[in-house]
């Protein structure tokens, strides 16, 4: 057994002192090549393998390393607002929940990211490129601060046995806004009338927190026609009577469909998972959802898979087609962040079409690529065997869009966040008020937040 | 104190300062300052959860401490029987507490949930009628909370009841009976005498807990129906992170403090061991 003595600690002391001065610039070098990336988790298992396989072809071909977790959406959320509150902040991470690259742009708390952008800035729709062209307020000017590489857009789901056992045939729906969703209320009547005592026409997401209800609340209203409330330039617009009158309409139809009847009771509390399980449950007839989640969940399932119908939105009652909302989902890079160069590298990276085809292909296509060359090139995007990706594509890719309403200001995530419109529903439900008097409170709201977030013009 | 023995003292002491500073003192100063903004409690009275809040909070936790302890008190009795199934059938009763709160909860959730609860489907199934939509009612809602927390919790403290009760020494309760307090009196005059100052120090402990019970709320009910059922700790947790303004929501929780600190003073009053009973 060795003897500690002064003269060895000494010795090994300096021994150690050496190792760490030699061994110093490896790890400098590693801490360099490395980014810290957070990812949420997909609703399927097959888009955590694809994006795990995106990353590893990407580490062998830039010698660069992925340090990844995935996490799913809720604690990712928490991760997310907890790091940039805290400043200890990763490389990148996803806009979870979607409009916090708006909040974060706005407090010049992101890096921007125009340059990765402009790498593939001609393959992008117009409406991808706006969801992340936002405003900072510290610089007083607009730029890219998100990489958008998928988008989504609100589509209906329907349960085809369903309609068909209430007598009807898919032809038999209408084609314009309300006769549209009225068509599932008879539906229900039907089947009610046949013993089926538990199952509901409308499976609309009428929560007071989530974000599904946020989607719901803005397909009504651009549906009746308050697609410019926000328009680019950030100005809110609720002095519009056409507006106004659109807003009430949203917050009317949906409220009465509820109090009918036709929404199951407990949609008031779902939250933003509950109107896919209750559709996989057939307690209602119909969903709406911004994705293919609703089918890709039960794509083993597939007899199942078979009798979902997925349509795109009908059009609006004088017969126009609706633009449907489009939100993208983007990789952002937080101010703070300790290896921007990687970080940048590996999106520039994962925008390529051909990668970014593979990490939404090998993902069964839940959601659409922000490139409507993708689609075009690879068949498989419009392969008429499967029954609900070429609706999707046309809808959400082909067919007209608006950006989300909060890129332009702000002000609109926190009408979102703050759940705004669906305070007015909760109203409306619960305590019985006038849809006007309920409207008059969320405007007055409304603009009160809009106050706090004015944007320069010029 | 020599000096060598100084530098020993300091030794063990810091490493325990240290850890205090970063895991006590670090998150409450940081949290203070956070929500140090005078406008942020503007904020929170404005907003139109808030105020409905703080009256669920009272109801949950006023409710919620004293009917779980003193029907905590009272089963503690029961458990002191000798009887083989009594022993027996302490370990079922102590089950809720040793699940985890995520799966009782949850369970909870389930057998309420509406039409597709259990709940309402046995009364369908037994009587058939259509029970309520639990959590679409602000107070059938807080209820639902109310007794799934008092579930989950009661056993912990019937434990610590009937553990306090087994200190009583036996000729006490002896003595008593030949002065004819047996039964119900002999509740009133020994048992509860005994374990009244042990009560109010579990009773000070259990609010302090309850006010900021997070689990049952967001799990049971969700804060629903539109946030009418949730408490501070859940609403703090919605600012945080739903609406994304954290500083609101450390606010909201600080906003509990001038209850807080009061029961805190009072319990280390009570608490002093010369005035302890048992």
């Amino acid at each position: 057994m060795t003897t500690l003595t002064r003269r060895s600690l000494l010795r090994s002391s300096l021994a150690l002192t050496a190792v760490g001065a030699i061994a110093r610039p490896y790890v400098a070098n590693a801490a360099a090549t490395t980014a810290t990336v957070w990812w949420v988790q997909g609703f399927a298992q097959e888009e955590d393998v694809a994006f795990k396989k995106i990353v590893a072809d990407y580490e062998k071909a830039s010698g660069n390393t992925i340090d990844y977790s995935i996490a799913p959406y809720a604690p990712m959320r928490q991760k997310i607002v907890s790091a940039v509150t805290g400043g200890v902040v990763p490389d990148m991470f996803q806009n979870t929940p979607a409009e916090i690259i708006a909040l974060y742009a706005w407090d010049d708390k992101l890096v921007d990211v125009s340059d990765v952008v402009e790498t593939q800035r001609e393959e992008f729709t117009e409406t991808a490129l706006l969801t992340v062209r936002c405003y900072n307020n510290v610089e007083k000017k607009r730029s890219f601060y998100g990489v958008p590489y998928t988008v989504g857009a609100s589509m209906n789901h329907i349960w085809r046995p369903l309609v068909e056992k209430a007598g009807y045939q898919m032809s038999d729906i209408p084609k314009t806004w309300d006769p549209y969703y009225d068509f599932f209320k008879d539906v229900q009547k039907k089947l009610r009338a046949q013993g089926m005592r538990n199952v509901y026409g409308l499976g609309f997401q009428m929560n007071t927190a989530g974000n599904d209800s946020n989607a719901r609340a803005n397909d009504f209203l651009i549906a009746y026609g308050g697609e410019d409330i926000v328009t680019k330039d950030g100005k809110l617009h609720l002095d519009d009577p056409k507006v106004r009158k659109a807003a009430i309409e949203m917050l009317t139809y949906p409220t009465t469909a509820y109090k009918e009847g036709f929404v199951p009771p407990g949609a008031i509390n779902w939250n933003d998972a509950d109107d896919n399980n209750a559709f996989h449950a057939k307690q209602i007839v119909m969903d709406i959802e911004r994705s293919l989640s609703t089918e890709v969940a039960i794509i083993k399932n597939e007899q199942d898979y078979n009798d979902i119908v997925t349509m795109g939105l009908p059009l609006s009652n004088d017969g126009k087609p609706v633009p449907v909302e489009q939100g993208s989902l983007c990789g952002l890079i937080p101010k703070g962040a300790k290896n921007v160069a990687v970080a940048k590298d590996f999106l520039r990276y994962l925008i390529q079409p051909q990668i970014l085809n593979e990490l939404l292909k090998t993902g069964l296509g839940r959601n659409l690529p922000a490139m409507p060359a993708i689609v075009k090139n690879d068949p498989w995007w419009l392969d008429p065997k499967d029954p609900h990706r070429v609706t999707y594509v046309r809808q959400g890719l082909f067919g007209p869009t608006v950006p989300t309403f909060w890129t332009s200001n702000p002000a609109y995530a926190q009408v979102q966040n703050e759940h705004v419109w669906q305070t007015a529903w909760a109203e409306i439900m619960k305590d019985g008020a006038a849809p006007q008097v309920a409207a008059e409170k969320a405007f007055k709201r409304v603009e009160e937040i809009f106050a706090k977030y004015p944007i320069a013009q010029g | 104190m020599h000096g060598s023995d100084f530098a020993w003292s300091v030794a063990f002491a810091v490493p325990y300062a240290a850890v205090f500073c970063a895991f006590v003192v670090y998150p409450i100063a940081y949290a203070l300052w956070i929500a140090a903004r005078p406008s942020l409690y503007a904020d929170l009275i404005a907003d139109r959860l808030y105020l409905p809040t703080v009256v669920n909070t009272l109801v949950f936790v006023g409710l919620g401490v004293n009917v779980k302890m003193f029907l905590a008190l009272l089963l503690s009795g029961f458990f002191m029987r000798r009887r083989w199934w009594i022993k027996a059938l302490l370990g079922i009763y102590i089950l809720p507490w040793v699940l985890a709160a995520v799966q009782t909860c949850i369970s909870f959730h389930w057998m309420l949930i509406g039409e597709q609860g259990l709940v309402d489907g046995l009364l369908a199934a037994l009587f058939g009628i259509d029970g309520p939509i639990w959590f679409n009612n602000r107070w059938l809602g807080l209820g639902s909370n109310i007794v799934a927390y008092v579930w989950k919790w009661m056993p912990f403290w019937t434990v610590i009841f009937l553990a306090a009760r087994m200190t009583i020494p036996r000729d006490i309760y002896e003595a008593a009976e030949i002065d004819g307090a047996t039964g119900p009196r002999s509740f009133v005059h020994v048992t509860f005498p005994m374990l009244a100052n042990l009560y109010l120090i579990c009773i000070l402990v259990s609010t302090l807990w309850t006010l900021g019970e997070f689990t049952t709320v967001y799990l049971v009910s969700g804060g629903g129906p539109a946030g009418s059922t949730e408490v501070l700790a859940t609403l703090g947790f919605r600012y945080a992170f739903d609406a994304n303004r954290p500083e609101l929501g450390i606010a909201a929780v600080m906003s509990a403090l001038p209850v807080l600190i009061p029961i805190v003073i009072v319990l280390m009053r009570r608490a002093q061991a010369s005035e302890v009973q048992l």
